[in-house]
């Protein structure tokens, strides 16, 4: 009975063998595995191509840029939905680290820990990465969350089904379930705003210029060239998310 | 086991009835996908492209500050000779694209309250960004001007007499737009 189902000779099995491996390998070679794309490259290298660029020596936080997050976008007032916020992180003379974002730091911070416990201390502004590879983007099991020709990742609400397994994805926990439409939110980088070449309200609000919006492609942009003068870091490089919103002066306690 | 129910020719009835079922539901499942679909679906990705122009619909709340010099010019003037020139308006009044608006189209009439911005001036406001913290003090090494926010501990300075009932806000001695 055994030998009736194969009819495959071993001459056969290495013919076969050998015309798929060729296969393989003229088809790799035709189209290269690109998984080492670094985060701030874009794929069309035409257009425009958005990233981010904040400067932590810079950030007084005065939660400027959460409130009018909140403000611009409608975002629900509860001090746990954010599309932007602000963290606080102390690391003590004994090394532990405390991060503190009260309500998101909309109304601003007070120093809880007194000047002689504290090694260092600084303030984080957190919002969507815009990740080049989004994490977020892959698990929507719907289609309704993209990434546009600018590389900004945005919501399709009319699509989206609320299953909450984008909010789980992302790394950065940029994501939630707006409360009254029962779909993911997040920031869209003040999309509507762009449209009318405007900055987004974050950085339009900065005080102190922490925030930096531009042009990637760009070699001209303001982000280029606080690039090329700063030393930049992205928060949880090892997951190769591709995000395009990068740090200066980042301390590797920030998560 | 004989040979002969897996022979082509002499299907048996059961599986051809199943192959009848399976078509069916093959093409009920195309019709029914492209009824479904939207029709912007999948042109650019696998999203419906509309949604991107239906993301710039949403409104805008904060304007440019070249919108508030229009009027405010006096404040203008004062706020670039100090330490706040390079705030924008918006930063503590809030933000007044429909403040904005509404003064340009109906010119001369007074504002409703509603659309009135917020007027800062208590310790609260100020200390937003100027009370002391340790996070706040940095290092300048490339430009010295633009990130030195002056830091005031509000316990100790001028604190407002509670028994007085006196507030003793921020601005009764210091004039914002030009501290």
């Amino acid at each position: 009975m055994n030998q009736d189902t194969t009819k495959l000779s071993r001459r056969n099995f290495f013919k076969a063998g050998t015309v798929l491996a060729s296969g393989v390998a003229i088809a790799s070679a035709l189209t290269p595995y690109d998984g080492l794309l670094f985060a701030a490259e874009s794929p069309g290298a035409k257009g425009k191509w958005y990233g981010i660029g904040i400067d932590i020596n810079k950030c007084i936080g005065c939660g400027k840029c959460a409130n009018a997050c909140k403000q611009e976008n409608n975002v629900p007032k509860d001090p746990f939905y954010f599309r932007s916020w602000v963290e606080q992180y102390t690391i003590k003379n004994d090394g532990s680290i405390l991060v503190e974002s009260p309500s998101g730091g909309v109304n601003g911070f007070t120093q809880s820990v007194p000047d002689n416990e504290i090694y260092k201390s600084f303030f984080v502004p957190k919002m969507c990465n815009h990740c080049a590879k989004s994490p977020c983007t892959q698990v929507c099991p719907v289609g309704a969350t993209f990434e546009t020709e600018e590389g900004i990742v945005l919501v399709d609400e009319k699509y989206c089904i609320g299953c909450r397994y984008c909010v789980q994805a992302c790394p950065y926990g940029c994501r939630y379930i707006h409360p009254e439409k029962g779909t993911a939110d997040k920031c869209t980088l003040c999309f509507h705003r762009l449209k009318h070449g405007l900055q987004p309200a974050c950085f339009e609000i900065c005080p102190t210029e922490a925030r930096i919006f531009g042009d990637l492609n760009d070699p001209g942009s303001k982000l280029n060239y606080f690039l090329k003068n700063h030393n930049c870091m992205v928060v949880k490089p090892h997951l190769n998310t591709g995000s395009k919103l990068f740090y200066n002066a980042l301390s590797p306690e920030v998560r | 086991m004989s040979d002969n129910s897996l022979n082509k020719q002499n299907m048996p009835q059961h599986i051809k009835r199943l192959i009848s079922v399976f078509a069916i539901f093959i093409v009920l499942f195309l019709v029914m996908r492209q009824v479904l679909k939207p029709s912007s679906f999948g042109k650019l990705g696998h999203f419906r492209a509309d949604a991107i122009y239906e993301n710039t619909l949403k409104p805008m709340h904060y304007t440019i500050a070249d919108s508030c010099t229009k009027c405010h010019k006096s404040v203008r003037a004062e706020k670039d000779k100090g330490f706040h020139k390079r705030l924008k308006c918006e930063v503590c009044h809030g933000p007044g694209l429909k403040h904005s608006l509404f003064a340009e189209q109906f010119k001369g009439k007074e504002l409703p309250d509603s659309l009135k911005l917020y007027k800062p001036g208590e310790r609260k406001d100020c200390g937003v960004c100027h009370q002391k913290n340790a996070a706040r003090i940095k290092i300048q090494f490339d430009t010295i001007n633009t990130t030195m926010v002056h830091q005031i501990d509000l316990a100790e300075h001028n604190p407002p007499d509670l028994k007085a009932n006196e507030p003793a806000n921020c601005i009764d001695c210091h004039n914002p737009h030009q501290p």
